[in-house]
């Protein structure tokens, strides 16, 4: 009967397994394209270079940084847009489509528009704080190292919060009506009712949005790529970016992997203890 | 315990009016019934009471007191959902404090009112399990205890044994009933089971398109239904209804129609003779009889023995009715059969408005 099995379990073994452990094997060889002469086993080297390279610490720092807030904002934006898109109001659907569009446009496009928006000399952001009197003159916002990692940031919340209103608003649909109503012959107001109701029975579509979420962060470096490439310095580095940058920009596909390896392994515990903490798989609980 | 007035209550959605000027009044420690079909307006008529839908007007009085403008939990009601709208992620225990928690009870008097209630519907083993480890019916009794455990003036019910197996909704109405006459504390109740609202009610309204069609208590609605949908839509099988004419008789007036000759007891003599009318007679009224004593002569279409009794369809001229006969009854198909009913126990409806007529 396992025979039946094989052609599926082949297929899986060469597009997912086989790439994932040659990656794995390219971090303990030396393999850089500029000086192919180099090749073969290194061992532990690369990571060990890693442990006093200050840029992959700068680079970890920035992708906590920049994962945590980037989901809280998300969350907290989609949890928002959600809450008003549940409501059986005139217009809720045009509002439901408006809302989805950031998550429409490809990073690509969202940064290099973000980009244009916030431009030190003809962005018209700058031009309206200006015109409110909130700035003194335009402002470099991706150039200077205190606020390009924010800058990035907003502009990752506001293109990723959609993700998490339409899971989100999945999620409260599920919720019966008549808890609500329960809950208000029991006396509970608004806040007591999102808080012991609502947040407990998303805690699952939650759980599951935070994590897909921090994943697609944690691995995709477009946005920053195009924003700032990582800088003014390594003011917005972060690892994916980094691995990015050594294997395309140095061609140094070892120690690239070896980053990528380090990355792999940090999402992996993290998807084992988020899971654990909130104790989704117990079926949920707050008593 | 408190008295309920609902005074010409209306509701509309839009231009749509789904209830019309309801007036009902129940007495302290009454069980009212709001019965009806779907879509008759009692589960929204009992979510006003609540305060979980807005009136368009009249007033609604619990206690005496006004309370349209007051929110759901200041109203001192407690209300048991069909769905039981039990909190799934919190204890039964919880479930059932939560009431009262809300309203700032503290923890240890919490736990005694909560223990009560629980001992009073046999769930204190049930405590600290989840709504989703509970059988429907315990899920039945967190659902009931939610609503006890706050001691308010008026219990809601929406359709609450609609969910449950047929025994089971057997037990839970007989604890339903039990419950009230331990507690004697005024209900509302809503559903569609006549079985329920006969067995549960002090009063029960009928209700058909937002009105109320018959406000009275159980046996008046069964033996005296004020129009047709009343009596059709109470017992079972439902009241059979002859299209005939009244006929002046030696000793008062007669019903006469194909195959139907049943002397009526008239107080007085109706002024319009020949009238057409509707006989509207309950199957259990009907018995076997001999030719001679015969009111009413059919021929056997269907015997159906259930055990304690045989139903009979009985084709009469043109029409079909239902007869509820003795267990050992013996007719078979396509025999003649001759029933009698007793004057007293039919009724008259006006086949044009289907109002009751009394003569």
């Amino acid at each position: 009967m396992y025979l039946l099995l094989l052609p599926s379990l082949v297929m899986i073994l060469l597009v997912i397994a086989y790439p994932t452990l040659y990656g794995m094997a390219i971090s303990f060889r030396e393999m850089r394209l500029t000086r192919p002469g180099l090749g073969g086993w290194i061992g532990f080297k690369h990571y060990a270079g890693m442990w006093s390279d200050p840029v992959f610490w700068v680079a970890l720092k920035n992708t906590v940084v920049w994962v945590t807030a980037a989901v809280v904002l998300e969350l907290a934006l989609g949890l928002l847009a959600a809450t008003a898109l549940n409501r059986d109001l005139p217009g809720t659907k045009i509002f439901a489509v408006l809302i989805l569009l950031p998550y429409f446009l490809p990073n690509v496009v969202a940064g290099h528009m973000w980009a244009l928006l916030l431009d030190p000399r003809l962005g018209v952001i700058n031009d309206l704080l200006v015109r409110v009197g909130v700035l003194q003159t335009y402002k470099a916002w991706f150039a200077d190292p205190n606020t390009a990692l924010a800058a990035t940031i907003l502009v990752e919340a506001w293109h990723g919060f959609p993700f998490f209103a339409l899971l989100l608003l999945a999620g409260l649909k599920s919720i019966p009506e008549d808890l609500y109503r329960a809950a208000a012959v029991d006396g509970a107001g608004v806040s007591a009712q999102l808080r012991l109701i609502t947040l407990p029975m998303l805690k699952t579509v939650m759980a599951a949005a935070v994590i897909l979420r921090v994943i697609g962060l944690v691995n995709s470096p477009d946005l920053l790529l195009i924003l700032t490439g990582g800088g003014p310095g390594d003011a917005t580095q972060v690892l994916s970016l980094y691995a990015f940058q050594t294997a395309y920009k140095e061609f140094n596909f070892g120690y690239a992997s070896a980053l990528s390896v380090v990355m792999f392994v940090i999402l992996m515990i993290f998807a084992v203890g988020y899971i654990r903490l909130s104790r989704i798989t117990k079926g949920g609980g707050d008593d | 315990m408190a008295t309920l007035s609902i005074k010409d209550v209306r509701k509309s959605y839009g231009s749509v009016q789904v209830l019309h000027g309801v007036d009902i009044e129940l007495e302290d420690g009454g069980f009212l019934v709001l019965l009806g079909p779907s879509g008759c307006g009692k589960s929204t008529l009992l979510n006003m009471i609540a305060g979980l839908d807005d009136t368009s007007g009249g007033d609604i009085l619990i206690g005496g007191r006004s309370v349209v403008d007051l929110a759901p939990k200041d109203r001192n009601i407690a209300m048991v959902f069909q769905s039981y709208a039990l909190y799934p992620t919190m204890s039964v225990a919880r479930n059932i404090g939560f009431g009262l928690e809300m309203r700032g009870v503290e923890a240890d008097q919490r736990k005694r009112a909560v223990d009560d209630a629980a001992q009073l519907l046999q769930i204190s083993h049930l405590l600290d399990r989840r709504p989703a480890n509970l059988s429907g019916g315990q899920r039945q009794r967190v659902a009931m205890g939610r609503a006890v455990v706050r001691d308010p003036e008026l219990f809601l019910f929406d359709e609450p044994l609609s969910n449950l197996d047929a025994k089971l909704r057997v037990e839970m109405r007989t604890e339903i009933k039990r419950l009230h006459e331990r507690l004697g504390t005024s209900i509302v109740y809503v559903t569609h089971d006549q079985i329920e609202a006969m067995t549960l009610a002090t009063k029960v309204a009928v209700m058909k398109g937002g009105h109320i069609q018959q406000f009275a208590d159980p046996r008046t609605i069964y033996e005296r239904p004020a129009n047709v949908f009343v009596a059709s839509f109470i017992g079972s099988p439902a009241m059979n209804f002859l299209p005939g004419r009244l006929v002046p008789d030696a000793n008062g007036v007669r019903f006469a129609a194909n195959g139907v000759s049943v002397a009526l007891q008239a107080r007085k003599r109706p002024a319009d003779f020949e009238r057409p009318v509707i006989l509207g007679i309950r199957p259990e009224e009907l018995k076997a009889v001999a030719r001679d004593q015969a009111s009413v002569t059919g021929v056997i279409d269907v015997v159906e023995p259930t055990g304690p009794e045989t139903m009979v369809t009985v084709q009469v001229g043109e029409q079909s009715i239902i007869a509820r006969l003795p267990p050992r009854f013996a007719g078979r198909r396509n025999e003649p059969i001759f029933l009698t009913v007793d004057p007293a126990s039919v009724n008259l409806f006006d086949p044009s408005s289907e109002q009751r007529i009394d003569i």
